[in-house]
C-alpha cells in the first residue's frame, strides 16, 4: 500500500511530468493574450463596420466574413508561417548580396543570413496573435450586433444632454454594448481556450504534446517496462481539464453578465 | 494564372477526403443529436443527466483532444480486441475514427441546437394535438418535429458548415494512410517543398470556401422547401448564428 503510494507520488513529480505541469503556462497565456486581443480586434472590426467612409466598411465585413469563412487552423498555421517569412523577405533584401543568393539552395530564406530562427516564444506570441485575429473576426460580429442592440432612445438622450459624439460613443453606446456582447463573448471565449490546444502544430511543447510523450510506452532499461501505452489516460485528463476550464469560465461569464447588468432592467436584455 | 490552375487541380483528390468525412457523419450526427434533445428534454432524471453530461462534455472540450482520446484508447485496445478479431485495419482506420470522432462531437453540438429549438415549440400547438387526443408519438411526427426542424434549420446549417471546417484537423490528430491527404496535408506539403505559404494555404482556404458556399445555397434550398407553407419564403439568416 505503501509502496503504491510512493510510486505514484514518484511517477507523479518525475521530471518530465514537472514539465508538462510547467506547459500549462504556454496554454494558459496564449487564451489570455489571444482573448484579449480578440476583443481589441473585434472592437477595431466593429468600428471599421460601422464606419461612414464605405472602404473602411468594406475592410471591417471582408475581414469578418473571409476569416469566419476559412476553418480557423488554416488561418492558425498560415498566418505565423506568414509573418515570418514577410520578416525574413524585408531582411533579405537587407542583408544578402548577390553572392549570398547565388550560394543558397534551398528555396526560402534567399539567403543563409535571412533566416529567423523562431523559437517557442516567438512561436507562442505569433499563435496568440493569430488566435486574436481569427476570433478577433467572431468578436467584430458579436460587438457590431450589441452595438445595434443598445435602445436608440438611451444614445438620443444622451445627445439631448449636449454630448458630443465621442462622449455618446464612450460614455453610453460602448458602456451599454456589454450587457448585449457579453453571451456571445462568452461563446467567442470557449472557441478560444478550444483552440489552445493546437499550439502544438505550431511545435510549442504544450500540454497536448506532452501528454502524448508521457504516455506512449516507457521502457527504461534498468527497470523493464514501466508502463505501456498510456496515451489514452493522459488524454482523458487534458479532455477533463478542459471540461473544466468551460464550467469555470461559465460561472466567471455569470457573474460578469450580473455585474453588467446592474441598473439595467431585466426586459431590456 | 497557370500556376494558380495546376494548383487547384493539385488540391482536386484532397478535398474529396474532406467531403467525405463531413458526408460520412452529418446522417449518424443527426439522428444521435435528435435522441440527445429528446434525452435532454426527458422527464426521467436519468436519462436526462446522461444526455446533458454527454452534451455538456462534448462541447467543451476540443475536438483536437477527442480525436487523439478515441484513437489512443482504440490502440489501446488493439492487442487484446481488434487484432484477435482481425478488424484492426478497419477500426483504426482514419477514414473509420475519423468521422466516428466528428459524429461524437456534431451530435452534441447539433444536440444543443435541436433541445433549444425543443424549447421553442410553441405550447399551444401541443397543447391543441392533445387536445385532439393524439398519442405521444403522433404529437411528436405531426406537431412538435415539423417545428423544431424548421426552427433548427438555420443553426443546423451553420454547424454544418462548422463540421466541415473541424475535417480540416482530422489528419493532424490521425496518421495519413499513403496518398489519402486531405487540403491541410496537402497544403502543409506542398507548403515544406518550396515555402510558398501564399499560394498553397490561400488555395486550400478557397476549396473551404467554395465547399462552404455549396453547402449554404444547398441547405438553402431545403430551408425553402421546408418553408413552403408560408406566403413569403423567409430568407435564411445567418449573420448573429455564426458561433457554435
Amino acid at each position: 500500500m505503501m509502496d503504491d503510494v510512493n510510486f505514484w507520488l514518484g511517477y507523479l513529480t518525475n521530471g518530465k511530468h514537472l514539465t508538462w505541469y510547467a506547459s500549462f503556462q504556454f496554454t494558459i497565456f496564449a487564451a489570455v493574450v489571444g482573448g484579449s486581443l480578440a476583443v481589441v480586434f473585434g472592437l477595431i472590426g466593429a468600428t471599421l463596420k460601422n464606419s461612414r467612409f464605405w472602404p473602411l466598411r468594406l475592410i471591417g465585413s471582408t475581414y469578418s466574413s473571409i476569416v469566419r469563412g476559412v476553418p480557423d487552423v488554416l488561418f492558425f498555421l498560415f498566418f505565423p508561417l506568414a509573418f515570418e517569412q514577410g520578416v525574413e523577405w524585408v531582411m533579405a533584401s537587407q542583408v544578402c548580396t548577390p553572392d549570398t543568393i547565388a550560394a543558397q539552395s534551398a528555396a526560402w530564406p534567399p539567403c543563409k543570413e535571412a533566416n529567423w530562427f523562431l523559437g517557442t516564444p516567438e512561436y507562442l506570441i505569433l499563435a496568440s496573435v493569430s488566435l486574436g485575429l481569427v476570433y478577433g473576426a467572431f468578436a467584430t460580429n458579436v460587438i457590431h450586433g450589441a452595438m445595434r442592440s443598445v435602445p436608440r432612445g438611451q444614445l438620443e438622450a444622451a445627445r439631448a444632454y449636449g454630448m458630443t459624439a465621442r462622449q455618446v460613443l464612450w460614455r453610453i453606446h460602448i458602456r451599454q454594448m456589454w450587457i448585449y456582447a457579453l453571451p456571445g463573448l462568452s461563446n467567442v471565449w470557449m472557441l478560444i481556450v478550444k483552440a489552445t490546444s493546437l499550439l502544438s502544430l505550431l511545435q510549442i511543447a504544450d500540454i497536448v504534446l506532452w501528454a502524448d510523450r508521457l504516455g506512449a510506452p516507457n521502457f527504461l532499461p534498468a527497470v523493464g517496462l514501466v508502463h505501456e501505452d498510456w496515451r489514452w489516460r493522459y488524454y482523458l485528463v487534458l479532455f477533463v481539464f478542459y471540461i473544466l476550464v468551460t464550467l469555470v469560465s461559465e460561472r466567471a461569464f455569470a457573474a460578469l453578465m450580473r455585474r453588467a447588468g446592474r441598473g439595467i432592467l431585466v426586459e431590456a436584455r | 494564372m497557370d500556376r494558380l490552375l495546376t494548383e487547384i487541380g493539385l488540391f482536386a483528390p484532397a478535398v474529396v477526403f474532406n467531403i467525405y468525412f463531413a458526408a460520412a457523419s452529418i446522417p449518424l450526427g443527426f439522428v444521435m443529436a435528435v435522441f440527445l434533445a429528446l434525452g435532454k428534454n426527458s422527464t426521467n432524471p436519468l436519462i436526462s443527466r446522461l444526455s446533458r453530461g454527454y452534451i455538456y462534455a462534448f462541447r467543451g472540450s476540443p475536438l483536437f483532444i477527442q480525436f487523439f482520446m478515441v484513437y489512443s484508447l482504440a490502440l489501446s485496445f488493439n492487442v487484446g480486441v481488434w487484432k484477435p478479431l482481425g478488424i484492426s485495419w478497419f477500426v483504426l482506420h482514419p477514414l473509420f475514427i475519423g468521422p466516428l470522432v466528428l459524429v461524437l462531437n456534431t451530435a452534441a453540438y447539433t444536440a444543443e441546437i435541436f433541445y433549444g429549438a425543443l424549447r421553442a415549440v410553441p405550447r399551444g400547438e401541443v397543447e391543441a394535438a392533445r387536445a385532439y387526443g393524439m398519442s405521444r408519438r403522433q404529437q411528436f411526427r405531426h406537431v412538435i418535429w415539423p417545428n423544431l426542424i424548421r426552427l433548427a434549420w438555420p443553426a443546423y446549417t451553420n454547424e454544418v458548415v462548422f463540421l466541415f471546417h473541424a475535417t480540416a484537423i482530422v489528419y493532424f490528430a490521425l496518421p495519413v494512410i499513403g496518398q489519402q491527404k486531405d487540403l491541410m496535408i496537402t497544403a502543409k506539403e506542398l507548403f515544406e517543398r518550396d515555402y510558398n505559404a501564399f499560394l498553397h494555404f490561400s488555395v486550400a482556404a478557397l476549396y473551404f470556401l467554395a465547399v462552404s458556399l455549396v453547402v449554404f445555397f444547398l441547405f438553402g434550398l431545403v430551408y425553402q422547401r421546408l418553408m413552403r407553407h408560408l406566403p413569403a419564403t423567409p430568407g435564411m439568416r445567418f449573420a448573429p448564428k455564426w458561433i457554435r
